[in-house]
């Protein structure tokens, strides 16, 4: 007895220090006993805690199938009994009750006849109980007994160690998981793949079908941020869901819960909240753990702890990946801001580089559109047009990235790429003509995100210029608006950005006085040339004095002897008898005296001799007494006239002068149609920037003057002609110019020439009475044939 | 006979305004400056004078204001090359202002209607 008990032991030991598994050991623990004990069975029960049962788990016989898994609840039957007793026991089934309270066992061993149970324990914990069982009524002899007490304490001792051994596998292989979560969570601060990779590896872990996260903004509600990994068969609990859902004592926050839809397909979902700092507030949800293939399991204790560490681990890096975004973005902004104050910068130091408006504008509309510039796709500047009351588009640019690599100021300073028209882009600077008009009309600039809107109700822009959406800012000078600029982004479509349009805003106001200097400058520019003009035609009328004075001078030397000559000749025409030879030599120099002294009566005229009388003259009249001194020229030349002459009032002329101008004119137009022709004469007012004329077209059909003399025709002594002095043109402008009237000619090749002169009105009558300028005024305005 | 006094610095001249003027029977005096004019002014009871302006030692102009103080009925008559002197106020004074022309009728006839002939 002493052999085997001593063999028994040892073949116990050694399976309990072996390195087999902790089942095996178990296994071979327990039919090692019942070989010992020569019992039919021996059984354990293990202790499922939460369950408050003892299963089934080894049998002396080998692996215990699933539906052989006996189970008693504490105090049932023998196994419940020595469960709670915690203390050995023996019953036969023979004894009363006992039979019924074991009925289970039956299963297992239909004819059994005695029962032992053992409680599996050591100082502090039950792990299960073991029980014995023989067909034969028997009794277990104290050293058997005592065997088996050393039996169980080896079992408990297994028992405990698997447990440790489980435990720390678990421990350990969830630390892993959350080494690997939190390595997965901290590679990157990129926001949106964070997110990404939340969701995944949550799902990942917790070996969820799905996974969804989602912050919201605990104030308003909103929802700020949301993720989803696999499939999300339910929604997805708010935090204020998961608060109101109290857990159990001890317990964290969490929901739980389950939901069969209609196709009878259960899905479970497991929440917990994402705590943050500050107002945002967040859930993370798994959906269906795996089982096998189209089946889920609810979610286990486990997993609520294992999401809940993974929650502080999520909430940490998004924390993270928050603040890096916010600084990022900071940072961004910093730099964009920086960049475009050196846009404005150097904008500044190239626009110093001209007082040339259209230069300027030039350089404007590159800052405008250039990509190193403000980057705007298109830009337009207008400038206000007094006058006529409207914003007149000036110079339009459009995006090129032509330059893209030069640097910022030769850039700015080099031709524009890509000009747009714009000349016909008018807006009336009234109220209802839109932001454009109104941002001169308010002096402030305006964003129009709805151009559709704002063109419903007066077009904006000509159609082929539909900015989806556009900006324009005053060009303000001295607290004036003189124009504005548009930009827009319609090429590309993208929307305008706050920043260059924060710079726009800055740099407008700048620019009005830059682009307001430069049309001062060029005012001056156009005043110098005038000046020049004038400067110039004073030192040709200083040239045309002194030759006057030198005609002058001649003139008077010729006409004394001139005098003596005719004079004597007259008188020995006298005494020269009519049949002398003698007396046509007389006549020729009468003759060629006479022919003289009308030339230097020309010349003395030209000069500036002849006095002046103004007075208040019908121009038309002037005309009819003029065209009957040259009567027999124009029959000689078989001229027809026409007359269309409109009725004005008088003006305020020298009539001898003025008749000499036209009769110059005639004599003219005469000359240029010796075989015939046409003298077509009109008169008629024109109202011009400096006031009132009258006016006097004279049209030949002579053919035109060549080329080769029309510049030359108003020049004093040019002629064309064989005979005459070639002071008629040139004394008619004198004439003409003296009543501060101008010449002009409409030269027609091939057809005829038309001379137009043109007599101020208005410079007379304002030496007289205001009252009757503005009667003049009125008469000439009226409409034709009302005066 | 009417006497007809003539100043001219231009001899040709004086001559031909003497044959004419003689031939229309008219006494004629000659003086070749506005001096020489003064001094036959008050000598001879004269009833017209034709000035020349432009006269060396003295010219017309200055003649014909010394005339016009001394015998304000005396007619004087301007006769010369330069028509611009009409715009001077000292030749107002004088009765006619005639521009110098081979043809004398313009002339003679002012003589004649200065005469009441």
């Amino acid at each position: 007895m002493a052999t085997e008990r001593i063999a028994f032991l040892t073949q116990m030991v050694e399976v309990l220090t072996s390195t087999i598994s902790f089942g095996e050991r178990l296994n071979n623990m327990v039919h090692l006993l019942a070989r010992y004990l020569k019992v039919d069975l021996a059984l354990y029960f293990g202790l499922d805690k939460a369950k408050e049962t003892l299963i089934l788990n080894l049998s002396s016989r080998g692996h215990v199938p699933a539906h052989m898994r006996v189970e008693f609840a504490l105090g049932q039957g023998l196994v419940g009994e020595v469960a709670s007793a915690r203390k050995a026991k023996i019953v036969k089934r023979s004894q009363p009750g006992v039979l019924a309270a074991n009925r289970a066992l039956e299963k297992l061993h239909p004819a059994f006849a005695t029962l032992a149970g053992f409680p599996v324990a050591d100082d502090n914990f039950l792990y299960g109980v073991l029980i014995l069982v023989d067909r034969q009524e028997r009794q277990l002899t104290p050293a058997e007994r005592q065997n088996v007490h050393l039996a169980t304490l080896m079992l408990a001792g297994t028992l405990r160690q698997a447990l440790l051994q489980e435990e720390a596998k678990k421990r350990i292989a969830e630390l892993s998981v959350l080494f690997e979560v939190g390595k997965a969570l901290s590679v990157t601060v990129d926001l949106n793949e964070l997110l990404e990779r939340v969701v995944t590896t949550t799902a990942k872990v917790i070996t969820a079908r799905g996974a969804a996260l989602q912050i919201i903004d605990g104030n308003t509600r909103e929802v700020r941020i949301s993720s989803k990994y696999g499939e999300i068969p339910l929604a997805c609990p708010s935090p204020g869901d998961i608060l109101a859902n109290t857990p159990p004592a001890g317990d964290l926050p969490h929901k739980q819960g389950q939901e069969t839809n209609a196709a009878g397909q259960t899905h479970y979902f497991l929440a917990v909240p994402l705590t943050f700092k500050g107002q945002l507030q967040g859930t993370i949800c798994v959906y269906d753990k795996f089982a096998a293939e189209g089946q889920y399991l609810p979610f286990d204790p486990e997993n609520r702890q294992l999401l809940y560490t993974m929650a502080g681990l999520i909430v940490n890096a998004i924390e993270n990946a928050l603040t890096f975004k916010q600084v990022e973005s900071l940072a961004a902004r910093n730099e964009r801001m920086v960049r475009n104050l050196t846009v404005v910068q150097v904008l500044s130091r190239a626009l110093l580089t001209t007082v040339q408006e259209e230069r300027l504008l030039e350089i404007i509309l590159q800052g405008l559109t250039l990509d190193q510039g403000l980057g705007f796709d298109r830009g337009v500047v207008f400038l206000v047009d007094e006058t006529n009351q409207v914003l007149q588009g000036v110079k339009g640019a459009q995006r090129s990235a032509e330059l893209k690599d030069m640097p910022l100021f030769e850039a700015l300073l080099s031709p524009l790429a890509g000009e747009v028209k714009v000349e016909e882009w008018q807006v009336p600077l009234r109220s209802d003509q839109g932001a454009l008009a109104q941002t001169v009309l308010q002096k402030r600039p305006y964003h129009v995100r709805e151009p559709a809107q704002e063109g419903g109700r007066s077009p904006v822009a000509p159609p082929e210029f539909s900015p989806p959406e556009f900006f324009v800012a005053p060009l303000v000078a001295k607290d004036r608006a003189i124009g504005a600029i548009l930009v827009d982004n319609q090429a590309s479509g993208r929307p305008l950005e706050e920043e260059p349009l924060h710079v726009l805003r800055m740099f407008s106001t700048q620019t009005g006085l830059v682009v307001e200097n430069a049309h001062l400058y060029s005012t001056i520019e156009a005043n110098n040339r005038e000046l020049l003009l004038i400067r110039e035609r004073m030192l040709e009328s200083d040239r045309l004095a002194a030759l006057s004075s030198l005609a002058s001078g001649m003139a008077h030397e010729i006409r004394n002897p001139l005098v003596s000559i005719g004079g004597f000749a007259r008188r020995i025409a006298k005494l020269v008898d009519e049949k002398s030879p003698l007396r046509g030599y007389v006549e020729v120099i009468q003759e060629e005296v006479t022919r003289l002294e009308k030339l230097l009566r020309e010349i003395l005229d030209f000069t500036g001799e002849n006095l002046s009388f103004y007075g208040d003259h019908d121009l038309n009249k002037l005309i009819d007494d003029t065209l009957l001194l040259v009567q027999r020229d124009l029959d000689a030349c078989q001229i027809k006239v026409v007359k269309e002459l409109a009725s004005m009032p008088r003006l305020h002329c020298d009539d001898r002068q003025v008749k000499q101008v036209f009769y110059n004119l005639f004599q003219n137009a005469c000359q240029a149609m010796p075989l015939g022709g046409t003298l077509a004469i009109r008169s008629y007012p024109v109202e011009r920037e400096d006031g009132l004329y009258e006016a006097v077209a004279i049209t030949d059909t002579g053919g035109g003057i060549p080329l080769e003399v029309l510049h030359n025709i108003f020049n004093p002594f040019f002629s064309t002609k064989d005979y005459g002095t070639g002071l008629g043109l040139a004394i008619a402008q004198r004439i003409v110019s003296r009543h501060y009237g101008q010449v002009e000619v409409n030269n027609e090749l091939g057809k005829g020439v038309t001379f137009i002169v043109s007599l101020p009105v208005a410079k007379y009558c304002l030496v007289k009475e205001t009252g009757q300028v503005a009667a003049l005024a009125s008469t000439l305005k009226a409409p034709k044939g009302g005066g | 006979m009417k006497k007809i006094l003539v100043a001219d610095d231009e001899m040709s001249i004086r001559l031909l305004y003497s044959e004419e003027l003689k031939e229309e029977g008219y006494e004629v005096y000659l003086a070749a400056n506005g001096r020489e004019a003064l001094e036959i002014v008050d000598k001879v009871p004269l009833d017209l004078v034709i000035l020349d302006i432009k006269m060396p030692e003295m010219d017309g102009i200055e003649a014909l204001r010394q005339i016009k103080e001394k015998q304000p009925d005396l007619p004087v008559l301007l006769s010369t090359a330069y028509g611009e002197y009409r715009q001077d106020f000292a030749t107002w004074a004088s009765d006619e202002y005639l521009v110098k022309s081979s043809d004398l009728e313009d002339l003679k006839a002012a003589v004649k209607r200065y005469l009441k002939e």
